[in-house]
C-alpha cells in the first residue's frame, strides 16, 4: 500500500502541524502533548470538551476542534491511546472555572489513561468529569474493549455537548446532554478490505477479495463475522437488521441517520448506502430527521462504512442545527 | 505520620524496589510478561531523581505528587495502579495510616477492576492493612504493629501461590497460574518488610 508519508514516527505530528496551519486564528497546536486547542480556548464562561483516542480515526477527533464543537483534541500514536501526561497536562492547560469535561471512547486503554489523567489534574484542583462513549452494538467486548466499543457514534456527542456548552450549559447539565445522547445511539460497521498503519506498511489483517468482515471495530478489529461480499443494498439491509432492534428505534420515531465511510471508500458508494437506508427506514416507519454522508470516523485507508441511528427529540434536533466550525466543515 | 516519617517510607518503599528489579521480575515472568520489576525499578529511580523538588508543603500533597510520577513514568498497567495507590493514599493523609491503605487498596480495585481473591498485590494489602490496624487498636506501638502487618504480607502473599490468577497478565495463563505467588503481592510483602527493618531501627512510636 502506498502512502504520502516522511518518517513513519512523525506521522501525527505533522498531520497536526498541518491541522494547525490550514486553520490559522483558529486552532493552535502544542507539540509537547499532542495536542490541538481553539486558539480562543480556554473560556472562564464555558465548560471545556476535549477528547482523544488514537490517531487513524481522522476525522474525529482533532479535526472536530472548533466553536460549538472540541475545545481540544488529545490524540494518542496511530490506533493507540495518549500517554496519561498528555491527558493531564491538556486537562490543566484547558482548565475553566466551569470545568473539563472529558469524552472517552469506550477502549480499555484509553479508559485507563483518561480516568488516571483526571485523577491527576484533580490532584491539581482541576474539576474534570468524564463521560464515555459505547454506540457500537455488533460484539458486547473486543480485542480492546470491556462493554460495546465507541465508534462513529461519538460525533453526535461532540456536536450536541460542543452546541451546549457554547450557549452556558454547565457540567451537569452537559453530562445530562452526553449521556442522553449517547443513549439513542446506535452504530454497526461493516469491513471490505483491511488498513495500513504507516509505521507497519502491510494491512493489519488480510481479507479476501469475496469476503467483509461484518460488525468490524474502528481499528479493524474482529466483529460479529466473516461473510461472502454481498450487494450494497444487502449490506444495508443486515446492517439495520441489527441496529433497528437493539435501541429499539420504532415506528413513528424520528431520527438522524449517518453513512460513516472508513477512509478507504468513495463518497460515491456511500450515498448507495444512504438510500437503501433511508428507504428501509422509511418502510419501518421511522423518519429522517437530519443526514450525513461523510467520513466522520475512519479506519485510516480502510474500505469499508458504519451506519448511525440517533433517536431525536426537540432537545437533540436543536443542537445539532446549532452552527458550528471546525476543520472538517461538515455539521 | 509527618512530613519526614512519609518521606522516609516513600524512600525505603523506592530503594527496596530498585534494588529488588530482578527478583520482581523473576516472579513476573513465571506466568507474567517479565516486565515487572523493570517498570517498577525506573518508575521509583524516577522518583528519587527528583526527590528534592518534590512538593512537602504536607503529606497529601508529598504522596499525589509521588503518584503522579509514578503514573507518569511506570509503563503498562503498573504504572497507573501503583499511581493511583499513592495518589489515594495522598487524599486520605489526614486521616491517619490505616485510612490512606485503605484509600490506597480501593484505589487500586477501582482502577484495576479487581478486588481481594483475584491473585494481585491487593491480596497482601488488605490482610497487612487489617492486621496493622488491628495491633494499633490493641495498643501497640507503630513498630510493634508495621513489624507485624509485614509478617501478615509475608503470610499472604505465600498463600497466592494456590490462587488462579483472575486479573492481570498472568490471568491469561488460568489454571497455569496456579502454583506460583503472585509478583505483586510478593512486592507489597518485601516492601512493607522493608519499612519495618527501617522503622525498628528508628525506634521511633509515632
Amino acid at each position: 500500500m502506498k502512502k504520502f508519508v516522511n518518517d513513519p514516527k512523525s506521522f501525527v505530528p505533522e498531520m497536526l502541524e498541518g491541522i494547525a496551519l490550514a486553520n490559522p486564528g483558529t486552532l493552535r497546536y502544542v507539540p509537547a502533548y499532542n495536542l490541538i486547542m481553539r486558539a480562543d480556548a480556554p473560556s472562564a464562561d464555558k465548560v471545556s470538551i476535549v477528547q482523544g483516542s488514537g490517531s487513524g480515526h481522522e476525522p474525529a477527533h482533532v479535526m472536530a476542534v472548533g466553536r460549538g464543537m472540541l475545545d481540544a483534541a488529545c490524540p494518542g500514536d496511530v490506533f493507540a491511546a495518549p500517554p496519561m501526561d498528555y491527558v493531564y497536562e491538556t486537562a490543566k492547560l484547558l482548565s475553566s472555572p466551569q470545568g473539563v469535561l472529558l469524552l472517552v471512547n469506550n477502549y480499555t486503554g484509553d479508559r485507563m489513561a483518561f480516568d488516571m489523567g483526571r485523577e491527576m489534574a484533580e490532584a491539581d484542583g482541576v474539576r474534570c468529569e468524564i463521560l464515555t462513549i459505547n454506540d457500537d452494538v455488533a460484539v458486547q467486548d473486543s480485542l480492546y474493549t470491556v462493554g460495546r466499543r465507541g465508534v462513529a457514534g461519538n460525533f453526535f456527542v461532540i456536536k450536541t455537548v460542543g452546541a451546549a456548552s457554547e450557549q452556558g450549559a454547565g457540567m451537569d447539565e452537559l453530562l445530562r446532554i452526553g449521556r442522553h445522547v449517547n443513549d439513542v445511539t446506535r452504530t454497526m460497521g461493516v469491513a471490505l478490505t483491511a488498513c495500513t498503519p504507516p509505521a507497519k506498511g502491510s494491512p493489519l489483517f488480510e481479507l479476501g477479495a469475496e469476503e467483509m468482515e461484518f460488525g468490524v471495530g474502528i481499528h479493524g478489529e474482529p466483529g460479529r463475522e466473516r461473510r461472502p461480499l454481498a450487494s450494497a443494498d444487502a449490506i444495508v439491509d443486515d446492517l439495520l437488521d441489527a441496529i433497528v432492534p437493539d435501541l429499539p428505534y420504532r415506528s413513528g420515531d424520528r431520527v438522524a441517520l449517518m453513512i460513516n465511510g472508513l477512509g478507504g471508500t468513495p463518497v460515491s458508494e456511500l450515498y448507495l448506502l444512504y438510500r437503501q437506508a433511508h428507504r428501509r427506514l422509511a418502510d419501518r416507519g421511522i423518519t429522517i430527521g437530519r443526514s450525513y454522508v461523510n467520513e466522520y470516523c475512519t479506519s485510516l485507508d480502510m474500505a469499508g462504512a458504519s451506519i448511525t441511528l440517533v433517536r431525536l427529540d426537540d432537545e437533540i434536533e436543536t443542537l445539532l442545527a446549532a452552527p458550528a466550525e471546525a476543520a472538517i466543515r461538515v455539521f | 505520620m509527618s512530613i519526614t516519617e512519609t518521606e522516609l517510607v516513600v524512600r525505603t518503599i523506592a530503594e527496596t524496589a530498585i534494588a529488588n528489579e530482578r527478583y520482581f521480575g523473576d516472579l513476573d515472568s513465571v506466568v507474567g510478561d517479565g516486565d515487572f520489576g523493570y517498570s517498577l525499578a525506573r518508575g521509583f529511580e524516577r522518583l528519587l531523581d527528583g526527590w528534592e523538588d518534590l512538593d512537602r508543603s504536607s503529606d497529601g500533597a508529598f504522596l499525589k505528587r509521588t503518584g503522579m510520577v509514578l503514573a507518569s513514568r511506570i509503563g503498562g498497567t503498573s504504572g497507573p495502579i501503583w499511581g493511583t495507590a499513592f495518589l489515594r493514599a495522598g487524599g486520605a493523609a489526614e486521616k491517619g495510616v490505616v485510612a490512606m491503605l485503605r484509600a490506597a487498596a480501593e484505589g487500586i480495585k477501582a482502577r484495576g477492576q479487581s478486588d481481594v481473591g483475584d491473585k494481585t498485590l491487593l491480596d497482601a494489602l488488605v490482610p497487612l492493612t487489617d492486621r496493622l490496624e488491628t495491633e494499633l487498636a490493641g495498643g501497640a506501638t507503630a513498630a510493634e504493629a508495621i513489624r507485624a502487618a509485614a509478617g501478615t504480607a509475608r503470610e499472604a502473599a505465600g498463600a497466592t501461590v494456590g490462587m488462579v490468577a483472575k486479573r492481570g497478565r498472568a490471568s491469561y495463563t488460568g489454571e497455569r497460574s496456579r502454583g506460583s505467588a503472585d509478583a505483586g503481592a510478593v512486592a507489597v510483602a518485601v516492601l512493607a518488610e522493608s519499612v519495618s527493618e527501617t522503622w525498628q531501627s528508628r525506634g521511633v512510636a509515632s
